[in-house]
């Protein structure tokens, strides 16, 4: 049943557009503004998944395997994708949803993401990213390393991811009330297509979500999680080959992400075509390439390595978070904050102000 | 007190809120900032900051299908 990707996917879609889940974003901004108000609510979704992935797994229902571990591919490709996600102005899931909200500039970051993945995976660099890759060591996990149940780092990854969580909440509960815009519907359509929804909010969805994939993709035939980058690869190859057994699950529930996105979007009046300037669509077509190669690389994205392996306690899933995280601190100093000092020849032009009659 | 526009529409996030935030550095407390912009993601960043960094936020309201426009009176 190749169709529960299709709603999953637009299930995932819809509550990221709510939420303004962006994962580029809560990376980003722990470097930018020092805040962690999109960082916990992601590593609370990782928790979740944890949780209901080991306990499903106990219970026989799935059998997960973790990546092999590549150290050099992984970082590396770590490092480009979180530099592509700045640029592009979001990591893969953001761009597909901002592209169901009708910017064309993540139009242009999908399509050279997905094309890019297809060259590194199906195409005429496949041999170098399979020869990339193959350069693992011993371990796949952590628990494997340490010789322990997957329940043991779990556990104490739950119990921290906790602790932050209930801190975080206390310290934003004595602060000044966010304005917020006018309700424009009432009853469940005021909560459903009217007011955003929290972070934390996005993230417990985000989290169930995760593991509603584990389960509904394990039926379809494909053991897998969330995943977007082969997927995406995949469309690519299968439009110019016509090879129709590349469409599985996960092709379906990318295709989902536009279709839930673009329904939040409407019924909530947020959808407009929106055409960037020329610096900024050259930005997102560089971004998408660079999120093409570093994904295919690393083995995943921020989803398929930061938000799963990560929840299967691999080696790779935690050592691209990191390689990713930097990549973005990395690239918001160069293209965001080094601007704001420098006033020579290539800046970014000072904010226009002007003067209200 | 002085009121000015800062027009953002077509810059992608994070920009509306880092030329908002240069923008505002130039103003006396109490004059009023309007920013017009179009990413979405702005509208939970940018009264998030005016909370954060002690702004009072005077208007806030959508100004057509995926735009809006904020007025920030500058702290002190």
């Amino acid at each position: 049943m190749v169709i529960t990707g299709l709603v999953l996917g637009a299930v995932l879609g819809y509550v990221l557009q709510r939420s303004r889940f962006c994962v580029t974003g809560a990376f980003r901004d722990i470097y930018l503004s020092r805040s962690t108000r999109y960082f916990t609510p992601f590593l609370l979704a990782i928790a979740i998944q944890a949780v209901g992935v080991a306990a499903l797994t106990g219970a026989g229902v799935l059998a997960p395997e973790a990546a092999s571990f590549a150290p050099l591919a992984v970082i590396g490709g770590g490092l480009l994708f979180g530099v592509g996600i700045i640029y592009a102005g979001g990591c893969a899931t953001g761009t597909y949803y901002r592209a169901g909200e009708g910017l064309i500039g993540s139009w242009v970051a999908l399509i050279f993401y997905a094309l890019l993945a297809s060259v590194m995976k199906h195409g005429p660099l496949a041999a170098f990213t399979d020869s990339a890759r193959s350069q693992t060591i011993a371990d796949a996990t952590i628990h494997e390393t340490l010789g322990v149940s997957v329940w043991v780092p779990t556990l104490v990854f739950t119990a921290i991811v906790g602790a932050l969580t209930v801190g975080q909440v206390r310290r934003s509960a004595g602060k000044k009330k966010v304005a917020a815009l006018p309700a424009r519907r009432s009853g469940i359509g005021h909560y459903l297509a009217d007011i955003p929804w929290s972070p934390w909010v996005g993230g417990v969805l985000l989290g169930l979500i995760a593991i509603a994939a584990w389960v509904l993709s394990t039926a379809a035939g494909r053991n897998g999680g969330l995943g977007i980058t082969t997927p995406s690869a995949n469309i690519a190859t299968f439009l110019a080959t016509g090879d129709v057994t590349l469409v599985d699950w996960s092709v379906m529930l990318v295709l989902g992400i536009l279709i839930g996105s673009f329904a939040a979007a409407t019924l909530s009046g947020e959808f407009r075509w929106r055409t960037p300037d020329s610096r900024t669509m050259l930005r997102s077509a560089a971004g998408g390439v660079l999120m093409g190669v570093g994904a295919a690389l690393a083995g995943g994205c921020t989803i398929g390595n930061s938000l799963v392996e990560t929840a299967l306690f691999s080696y790779q899933g935690w050592v691209s978070l990191v390689a990713i995280m930097l990549g973005t601190w990395g690239a918001a100093w160069f293209l965001l904050v080094r601007p704001q000092r420098a006033t020579g020849a290539g800046s970014r032009p000072a904010p226009v102000l002007t003067p209200a009659a | 007190m002085a009121t000015y526009t800062l027009e953002t529409n077509g810059a992608v996030c994070p920009f509306p809120l880092i030329d908002a935030k240069q923008a505002i550095a130039q103003l006396q407390s109490g004059d009023d900032l309007v920013i017009d912009f179009d990413c979405t993601q702005a509208t939970e960043a940018l009264p998030q900051w005016a909370a954060e960094d002690g702004h009072d936020v005077v208007s806030f309201d959508r100004a057509g299908d995926a735009g809006w426009t904020i007025t920030v009176r500058k702290g002190t």
